[in-house]
């Protein structure tokens, strides 16, 4: 049983189409990689699966709920319910700076889902241990490095079980020594049954956890296979392309 | 005839002066506590308004903001205490019942006073409120908070450090303003200080008098402000590690 259906997804920036009737069934467990160009609309598809962006075209669906774009009447009601079920780690942390680690994973817990501050407590804490930052629980953010931070954030969305987690370049605004402590943190995500949505451009990361990988271009999924299909066998030209580049941008001589 | 400096100039005399000044300052402080609340509500509304982006609201708002800042505040005091009976005049003819006599001059003075901060501290506090950042926002909308929730305990708690320096300002520029309310009849330190030089014809002691009592009220407000502003500020220190 898919968990999540998308339909026809379409979204346009002005006159720009940025993601052209985008098709994707996620089932449980999936560990999908999303990978392209940049500028390719990675980052305004999982925004859009969230309803941070609003396309104008298409269907989201998970189980009962169904929601219809571009939104209408009720629509509202089954935007907030979605996000109910989705997490989102962003490029940038996005902590809520007055608050301390402990406050920001506790926070969705008592606004959305209406725990009492014990409840919202002993989980968040569970969860800050689960990252490996119990001892950071009462730090504000800027007193912790962008590592800790996106790991707060991560803990911060887990707390929520979310059925389906969204990461859009959860790597890419660190300092290159602290993205292996968040990429271990994602990989023990990844092992512990989460189903997730990843975009990176850590190849290799995202050869080695995913279960699925999609390669997007000019708003379309023009592959969609496991990792060795996708990776090693692509069927675009495109894909090839990129995948070449991506490979000569690690060679030694490309680094000063 | 040799004149003596103490004919011109006499220090005793400013601080034989303080204390009788120092009599009206509740009437000073009321005044500032009165507009600044005034501001506070006025500056609130119009800020929200054009951070929201509130159509309507947002053009009455920027007609408000041009007009209280492209006149003297001098000038709207008076427009005030002469406009405000006015109206109220108007009202009674339309078969209200107000007194207008029984409406204190005060009235007139820290709406006029309140209304002329306003048009600043709105633009403070919209200020503070665009500069929330957008992450955090994004943040509690992917979680799943409704924009109340988002805007009380988020953006607010954020807002406030933005805002808390141009608030204070703003109060300190208030109880300044209060002299202002002098041309309108209220006796308040400045007024006092008339009253008392028409009699004795001191005038350099009374205003000297009268600045020193500004400048230390001014000097009391800041530091209070700097209390204030450190605790809205995010702690240089974790807090107090909590049991587990
Ligand atoms: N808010 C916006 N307004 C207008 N155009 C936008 C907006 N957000 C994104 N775009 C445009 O949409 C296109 C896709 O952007 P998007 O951020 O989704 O790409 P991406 O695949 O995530 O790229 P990257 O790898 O650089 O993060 C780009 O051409 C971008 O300029
Ligand atoms: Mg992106």
């Amino acid at each position: 049983m898919a968990i999540l259906e998308i339909k026809g997804l379409s979204k346009k920036f002005n006159n720009n189409v940025v993601l052209d009737g985008i098709d994707l069934t996620i089932n449980p467990g999936d560990i999908i990689g999303v990978v392209g160009p940049s500028g390719t609309g990675k980052s305004t598809l999982l925004r859009s699966i969230n309803l941070l962006e609003r396309p104008e075209e298409g269907s989201i669906s998970f189980g009962e709920l169904k929601l219809d774009l571009p939104l209408k009447g009720n629509g509202k009601k089954t935007v907030k319910e979605l996000r109910m079920h989705m997490g989102m780690v962003f490029q940038r942390f996005n902590l809520f700076e007055h608050k301390t680690a402990l406050a920001n994973v506790m926070e969705g817990l008592i606004t959305v889902q209406k725990k009492t501050k014990e409840e919202a407590r002993e989980i968040a804490l569970k969860e800050l241990e689960n990252v490996g930052l119990l001892e950071w629980q009462n730090h504000y953010p800027k007193h912790m490095s962008g590592g800790q931070q996106q790991r707060v954030a991560i803990a911060r969305t887990l707390a929520m079980r979310p059925d389906i987690i969204l990461l859009d370049e959860p790597t890419s605004a660190l300092d290159p020594e602290l993205v292996t402590e968040v990429l271990n943190i994602i990989k023990k995500v990844a092992e512990q049954g989460y189903t997730m949505l990843l975009v990176s451009h850590e190849m290799d990361f995202i050869k080695k956890i995913s279960t699925r990988v999609l390669f997007l271009d000019g708003g379309k999924i023009i592959e969609d296979g496991s990792p060795r299909e996708v990776f090693g066998n692509p069927k675009s030209a495109r894909a090839r392309e990129f995948f070449a580049k991506m490979n000569k941008l690690k060679e030694p001589d490309y680094i000063i | 005839m040799s004149t003596n400096f103490s004919d011109f100039f006499s220090l005793e005399l400013v601080w034989k002066r303080i204390p009788e000044l120092i009599k009206k300052i509740p009437i000073t402080l009321e005044l500032a506590l009165f507009s600044f609340l005034v501001s506070i509500v006025v500056g609130l509304l119009i800020g929200v308004a054009r951070y929201k982006k509130i159509k309507v609201l947002g053009s009455v708002a920027t007609a408000f903001l041009s007009f209280m800042r492209g006149t003297p505040m001098l000038i709207q005091l008076y427009v005030a205490y002469y406009g405000i009976p006015a109206v109220l005049k108007i009202f009674n003819s339309w078969g209200a019942n107000i007194n207008v006599n029984l409406v204190p001059k005060l009235v007139y003075a820290f709406v006029a006073l309140g209304l002329y901060q306003s048009a600043f501290t709105s633009e403070t506090i919209r200020a503070a409120l665009e500069s929330v950042d957008k992450g955090e926002i994004e943040a509690g909308t992917a979680m799943g908070m409704t924009y109340p929730q988002i805007f009380r305990r988020v953006i607010i708690p954020e807002a406030i450090e933005n805002a808390l320096p141009g608030i204070n300002n703003s109060i300190i520029g208030l109880i300044k303003g209060t002299s202002l309310a002098s041309t309108c009849g209220i006796i308040e330190i400045t007024y006092q200080n008339q009253i008392l030089a028409g009699r004795d014809y001191r005038y350099l002691e009374g205003y000297v008098a009268l600045a020193i009592i500004y400048w230390v009220i001014t000097l009391i407000l800041e530091r209070v402000f700097k209390v204030v502003e450190k605790k809205t500020r995010i702690p240089e220190q974790p807090k107090e590690l909590a049991e587990v």
